[in-house]
């Protein structure tokens, strides 16, 4: 086997690797944000349960602005 | 706004990354670990930014938070680089470097498109949610790649005491803030106290690193156990 697929099997079980990490800590996470870089303080989120995006609904419950999401 | 606490953990950390570069400097160890001062130096600059930015719009504003996630995307990719480095600096006897570099860009477009397959059903607003996504996956793909080249650094029983430093700190790091997200995971009650010493790790990295540069000089070298000197 060459060495240019081995660093390919490699970079991919890596790869496999952190995604199964990541699944295995957010699972019953609070869709909070794991950030690594400083020591500034996180965004306020109007929201907390999920880190998946709000979705766009065709209909509106009463004249209340939208919430702001972060993303 | 944030506490006085928050700001002042917040500009410790700032100082701890200015030492960062400051020690690289003095030491000659600028252009030898030139990505890991380059992530430093981004670090200063976005952390500054994002106080400009927190001061004038506030911490619920969307200003912050898309500056924040975008700017965090960026400095995480810059920290991949610099962590490929340190893989480029370990393997450098085994004449390794173009494959650790092929590697590093295969696994960064490999998570880009991962990240990308899994935003694509998001119906707006993808970029935004797609350098949040990739941003993350990169931050579990460096925790991986740390305890590789942890356990690359036993394997290989290097000995170069800065490079093992740099490492062990990297390591260090990412496990503190796991373990800080866990325990915000599993006692929710808790998760405000804890809030500041998510803060407190943030400093722990640019402290340990400007340690390394200050303290420990490049030909520094640990003495493996089986060859140190034993008195009969």
């Amino acid at each position: 086997m060459s060495r240019k697929l081995v660093v390919v099997f490699l970079a991919m079980l890596v790869l496999v690797g952190a995604m199964g990490l990541k699944t295995v800590v957010t699972t019953h996470g609070d869709g909070s944000t794991i950030m690594a870089n400083g020591a500034s303080p996180v965004p306020i989120t109007p929201y907390k349960n999920g880190a998946s995006p709000v979705p766009i609904t065709p209909y509106k419950n009463g004249a209340s602005p939208v919430p702001i999401t972060p993303y | 706004m944030p506490g006085p606490l928050t700001y002042i953990i917040w500009f410790v950390g700032i100082l701890c990354e200015a030492a960062v570069v400051v020690c690289a400097l003095k030491k000659g160890a600028f252009r030898r670990y030139f990505l890991l001062n380059l992530y430093m130096v981004g670090l200063i600059v976005v952390e500054l930014v994002r106080y400009r930015v927190l001061s004038q719009y506030g911490q619920s504003s969307t200003q912050y938070a898309y500056f924040y996630y975008y700017s965090d995307a960026l400095l995480t990719i810059c920290l991949y680089f610099a962590l490929c480095t340190l893989y480029s600096h370990v393997f450098s006897e085994m004449k390794a470097e173009r494959y650790v570099k092929m590697g590093a860009l295969l696994l960064l477009v490999g998570t880009a498109v991962f990240s990308g397959a899994v935003v694509r059903q998001s119906s707006g607003k993808m970029l935004s949610h797609f350098v949040f996504e990739l941003s993350q996956n990169l931050y579990f793909v460096g925790v991986v790649l740390t305890y590789v080249l942890w356990a690359a650094i036993l394997k290989l029983r290097e000995t170069r005491t800065r490079l093992i430093q740099l490492v062990l700190s990297l390591g260090i790091y990412f496990s503190l803030l796991a373990a800080n997200y866990a325990i915000r995971n599993l006692y929710p009650q808790v998760g405000t106290m804890v809030a500041p010493l998510a803060q407190l790790v943030g400093t722990f990295l640019p402290l340990a690193w400007a340690y390394a540069f200050w303290r420990l000089p490049e030909e520094a070298r640990l003495a493996p156990a089986r060859l140190a000197v034993i008195p009969r």
